[in-house]
């Protein structure tokens, strides 16, 4: 998994006993501190509601820094989706060396067309974030793709240019 | 620093809780529902296609809850197609059904099948078992 945005670029590679939990180590190259540590990595499936048409998540994660236990982040990720729709909220808080800050973002999207299994898959999202080190919050499209084991999601503003999600499943 | 904490500890709490379990519950109640199974799956074009290049084989038709996203349904087949008795396997996220071939050396057990699909994160609703 790969992220990039004006903040940071990290690389996140990840493995999974079992469906509720993952562990890995992110390389994080922070842009705002000039910086590059890694974080190890947990993320487990709190709940999960699987109903006919949709499914419901509700994901804890945190990571310690390479730079010291007192340093590191922990998140709440929701999301509800069908094959329709999408909705997703989270809220990280970050503890390093520089400042303690946190993340938040709401994303609402539609897949304009239904693909079958091994179609290559489309969604129109809105997204709604807010890192307390910038001024407000900021609201901008993003489109995502996915077909097989590749899924991409970019998204463009141009006070923040591009907020960018990669991922390969192996 | 201090919520850091709060959290890591509440993450702590809610992965010592839970992480390893899976609790019966999540394996379904597909054998009571083994009679609600989509009848008319068998029938279906898809499963006409399905099996038009298969002989001497059983067909696992499986329904699936929370199956909605391609990307999320891939470690069904990876899952399935590690079995060796394995021929062939089809994901219908539109009817939230797994067709599974098996060679006819396979004992099929419905358990099985369910823990394959609890392990990707979903629920199974039904199996149905045909000879071809």
């Amino acid at each position: 998994m790969a992220f990039s945005n004006n903040m940071q670029d990290s690389v996140y590679y990840h493995y999974s006993p079992n469906h509720r939990l993952s562990l890995g180590v992110e390389a994080v190259n922070n842009k705002y501190t000039n910086q590059n540590y890694a974080y190890w990595r947990a993320t487990y499936l709190l709940n999960r509601k699987n109903r006919q048409r949709s499914q419901r998540n509700v994901y804890l994660e945190a990571g310690i820094s390479s730079q010291g236990s007192n340093e590191g982040f922990a998140s709440v990720h929701y999301d509800w989706e069908t094959r329709r729709w999408f909705s997703g909220f989270g809220v990280k808080r970050v503890s390093d060396h520089a400042t303690d800050y946190s993340e938040t973002f709401f994303k609402v999207g539609i897949a304009p067309y239904l693909g079958e299994y091994g179609d290559l898959h489309t969604w129109l999202l809105l997204k709604r974030k807010r890192d307390t080190r910038l001024e407000h919050w900021l609201t901008y499209p993003v489109l995502r793709f996915f077909k097989g084991n590749f899924f991409i999601e970019i998204g463009y503003k141009s006070e923040i240019e591009w907020d960018t999600h990669l991922m390969f499943r192996f | 620093m201090r919520s850091f904490n709060v959290t890591l500890a509440l993450f702590a709490l809610g992965f010592s809780q839970a992480a390893f379990s899976t609790p019966d519950s999540e394996l379904g109640r597909h054998h009571e529902d083994a009679a609600a199974l989509p009848s008319a799956a068998a029938a279906s074009k898809r499963y006409q296609v399905f099996v038009a290049d298969l002989s001497e084989i059983n067909v696992a038709i499986v329904g699936v809850k929370g199956m909605v996203c391609d990307f999320c349904a891939r470690g069904i087949e990876k899952t399935f197609k590690k079995d060796k008795f394995v021929r062939k396997v089809d994901v219908d996220l539109a009817n939230g059904q797994v067709l599974v071939a098996y060679s006819l050396d396979k004992i099929i057990d419905q358990r099985e099948i369910s823990q394959k699909i609890l392990a990707n994160g979903q629920n199974v609703t039904a199996v149905a078992i045909v000879k071809i």
